[in-house]
């Protein structure tokens, strides 16, 4: 129950049109009718971010490069899954973001168990493969329940303007956690912190945008 | 009712797609039980797609376009022509195991979360177990993760866990039954964090069987008998 506590904020501003947010999710149910300029219209404004989001994980300055992959790859699944998008339930950006967050966790699953298949053969182990695709583990379907449970999507105009509003600390900590595919571990360790105070910025600027934090 | 779920630190990476694999099956597991956890991934995937608009944009290549769109016509030609295109992934090299056995139904297809069903195929009898003592057997899951182990664990009604420590953290999430160790009792859908250096001896309840999906950060430090038997599979990121 506690859920819907913090969710004053969201609710009221839900009212409040977001033309870009109706836009992309008009072009992206078009997409899900096979129309190819509605689909050229989302590339030319999602492929970009897909690309620099590609190029700002762990990694990519090592020279695992796989931004061209990330955004082909990524908009393949746009194209396929687009008729299961519903705009009652995600905007187009959430939506994008997820298939786009979870491609780039398949390449790396892929490329690290390729290493670790070549590297070694364990006697006794004859599973090397769990099976499991990315969305087992990174769902993707939205369900009813959450649907239904009042907790409705923030507006996004809101949330970006809470997001300029916070501290620079809080949210270069934020930008390290969503962009740079880092952990919370991985930030404590490069920014050479304490897990605990890592923790303890992420949970002070979630508070300042009204968002969940720990019970 | 579920009572202890993951903290920010764990909703957050999972949400960004950080999470190490092992760790986030344990998240995925949680969720599965918990609607309110579900519903702050929700908001803070919501998150990141707003610092994901807010990133400087890179420009693609020219052709970027043209090749993605060759790519899906080339795609769809191909599923037309093939009625049902293989799944990949989605089965095992290893067929055999996959036979179902009658005699185990389950009872429903949604009671496990998402990956421990697929991982069982509806009857966890068809893993691969190793029994140590009477009442526990563990089964791990190969995720390709160096430094951590990820296992399914049973403990039979009124059994117990032998007793351990490790070096690392460790993460428990109840999938069926309940256990209690000393500090409370434990749930469906419980997420359960030890943290380095705690010793503990769980142990199921006594009317019902108890499943649980475990992951280990390595090393893991054992000093009786125990460790004899599992230090082939705990040990392995170092063995090499
Ligand atoms: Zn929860």
């Amino acid at each position: 129950m506690s859920a819907a506590s913090h969710q004053n904020f969201g609710q009221k501003s839900k009212r409040v049109v977001n033309e870009a947010t109706v836009k992309w999710s008009n072009l992206l149910l078009k997409v899900a009718e096979h129309d190819r300029a509605a689909f050229e219209q989302l590339f030319v404004k999602f492929s970009p971010l897909i690309k620099a989001f590609a190029n700002k994980q762990a990694g990519a300055d090592k020279g695992v490069n796989m931004s061209e992959e990330l955004v082909q790859e990524t908009m393949v699944k746009v194209w396929q899954k687009a008729p299961s998008f519903n705009p009652e339930k995600a905007s187009a950006s959430t939506w994008i973001f997820t298939i786009a967050r979870n491609t780039r966790i398949d390449l790396l699953r892929k490329n690290a168990r390729h290493f670790v298949n070549k590297a070694t053969s364990i006697p006794g182990n004859d599973q090397q493969d769990d099976g499991f695709d990315v969305h087992d583990i990174w769902i993707e379907n939205e369900d009813e329940d959450i649907f239904n449970q009042l907790v409705k999507q923030r507006n996004s105009e809101a949330l970006h303007e809470a997001m300029k509003a916070l501290p620079e600390e809080q949210s270069f900590i934020l930008k390290k956690v969503y962009l740079e595919d880092k952990s919370h571990s991985e930030i404590a360790k490069e920014l050479q912190m304490p897990l605990g105070t890592v923790k303890s910025r992420v949970r002070l600027a979630l508070n300042k945008l009204s968002l969940s934090v720990d019970r | 009712m579920v009572k202890y779920h993951p903290d920010t630190r764990f909703l957050t990476d999972y949400a960004a797609g950080s999470l190490p694999e092992s760790q986030a099956l344990c998240v995925a597991a949680h969720l599965h039980y918990c609607s309110g956890c579900r519903a702050k991934i929700r908001e803070l995937t919501q998150l990141g797609a707003e610092f994901f608009l807010t990133q400087e944009p890179e420009a693609v290549s020219d052709d970027s376009f043209d090749r993605l769109w060759q790519n899906l016509q080339k795609q769809e030609t191909s599923a037309a022509r093939q009625t049902h295109p293989q799944q990949e992934s989605a089965t095992t090299p290893d067929t055999t195991k996959a036979t179902k056995t009658t005699t185990n139904s389950p009872k429903s297809a949604q009671e496990l979360p998402q990956a421990i069903e697929k991982l069982t195929r509806g009857n966890i009898n068809s893993l691969k177990w190793r029994n140590i003592g009477k009442s526990f057997r563990f089964s791990n899951i190969p995720l390709g993760e160096q430094s951590r182990e990820t296992t399914l664990f049973h403990i039979k009604a009124g059994g117990n866990v032998p007793k351990h420590h490790h070096g690392g953290d460790e993460i428990t999430v109840v999938l069926k039954g309940s256990f209690s160790d000393q500090e409370d009792h434990y749930h469906v859908g419980d997420y359960i964090v030890r943290t380095s250096g705690e010793s503990h001896t769980p142990v199921a309840s006594q009317d019902e069987d108890c499943l649980c999906l475990a992951s280990l950060d390595a090393p893991i430090v054992m000093n009786n008998w125990f460790y004899r038997v599992l230090a082939p599979f705990f040990n392995r990121p170092t063995a090499w």
